[in-house]
């Protein structure tokens, strides 16, 4: 799910955290598309199974909550060799992806319900 | 609640499928368009060596700490020397930028046609949309919706008794619009994600003046307090050597 280049830096023994600035933007810039790609995954599937209301909502958390854990997973459990804090892997990009979602969901749920 | 409406299923196989397939089209058309008439703007030395020198101040405060004292203190000196020092900056050279601009049509003609490539294929497609596809009710948005939402997905349609969550092909263009960002950054890459914002930076710093960030950088340089991190390292290094030679 996650790329190739997972690489960040942090010194071992070290009590100073030290960061490569751009394996950070890189690693952010997966989870940025994991979790595109999720959401609109997603809401296809919610679309085609026909879930309405809040039940579509309750889907996306769901569907976030799995790449969250995909994405620790992909890191080895160890997120703080690859993100600075815990809120880079399990909210950013939650918002972006709604919209996505709702579009996609709307889109599946009308070709395949509506009509 | 009103009753359901059954709609056709030519207006999903002639207008919601079509329209939304346009939308994806037109958006990588869009992108390789505005790729090609991108041009490669030869960049001014004297910028580029300013946008260094920031950069390396930059990283010697970031990196502040894992240099000892003396080290610090010394580049210091040399970034913010008030005589001949990087980042300082003498008060008459400070260039206007906003008389560059003018004495510089490319740039201006540049920001036109990144402009231009934007605005015209959303109003054409707007008009497309207008044209082919008013007054249809093209979708249904699987969720209730308050009385609010009405202007906003039911344009086009002048009807105040049809459920809200029912969607006018107008609005469903809309909700293209906002809507496959993500897709396209999925599938052009992130250029095409950031290209708005980035648009907009551009815009609202257009009159960016690199002397300023200059003396912004210095001032920063200025205030750093330098703390050394690695007092013990030389010790730390000989063990792990010593470790390795045993």
């Amino acid at each position: 799910m996650a790329g190739q280049d997972d690489s960040g830096k942090k010194s071992n023994e070290n009590e100073v955290p030290t960061f490569n600035a751009e394996n950070l933007q890189s690693n952010m810039k997966v989870v940025y598309y994991s979790r595109t790609f999720m959401s609109i995954i997603g809401g296809v599937i919610a679309g085609i199974l026909g879930f309405t209301g809040l039940m579509g909502f309750v889907v996306y958390v769901l569907v976030m909550a799995i790449t969250s854990v995909c994405l620790t997973a992909k890191a080895g459990f160890s997120i703080r060799s690859y993100f600075d804090s815990w809120n880079r892997v399990l909210l950013d990009g939650f918002l972006g992806g709604a919209l996505s979602f709702v579009l996609f969901w709307t889109f599946a749920y009308d070709i395949v319900h509506i009509f | 609640m009103a009753e359901e409406l059954v709609l056709d299923t030519a207006i999903r196989d002639w207008v919601l499928i079509p329209l939304s397939v346009v939308m994806v089209l037109i958006g990588v058309l869009r992108y390789f368009v505005s790729k090609l008439m991108r041009t490669t703007q030869l960049p001014d030395a004297k910028v580029i060596k300013e946008g260094q020198v920031i950069i390396r101040a930059r990283n010697l405060r970031g990196a502040a700490n894992f240099i000892p004292a003396k080290a610090f203190r010394a580049r210091k000196m040399y970034y913010t020397n008030e005589e001949n020092g990087l980042l300082h900056v003498p008060k008459d050279q400070a260039t206007n930028p906003q008389a560059a601009m003018f004495s510089d049509p490319n740039m201006a003609m540049d920001m036109m046609k990144k402009n231009l490539s934007m605005i015209i294929p959303q109003t054409l497609t707007f008009a497309w949309v207008n044209f082919f596809f008013s007054g249809f009710v093209a979708a249904k948005i699987p969720f209730p919706l308050t009385q609010r939402f009405r202007s906003m997905l039911q344009n086009g349609i002048d009807l105040s008794t049809v459920d809200v969550s029912y969607v006018s092909s107008r609005s469903w263009y809309f909700l293209n619009l906002f809507g496959l960002r993500g897709l396209f950054s999925l599938i052009l890459g992130e250029e095409n994600a950031t290209d708005d914002t980035q648009r907009m930076m551009q815009m609202s710093g257009f009159g960016f003046d690199p002397s300023k960030s200059l003396g912004a950088e210095k001032d920063g340089l200025g205030i750093v307090q330098h703390d050394w991190v690695l007092p013990k390292f030389e010790q730390r290094a000989e063990a792990v050597l010593r470790k390795r030679l045993s």
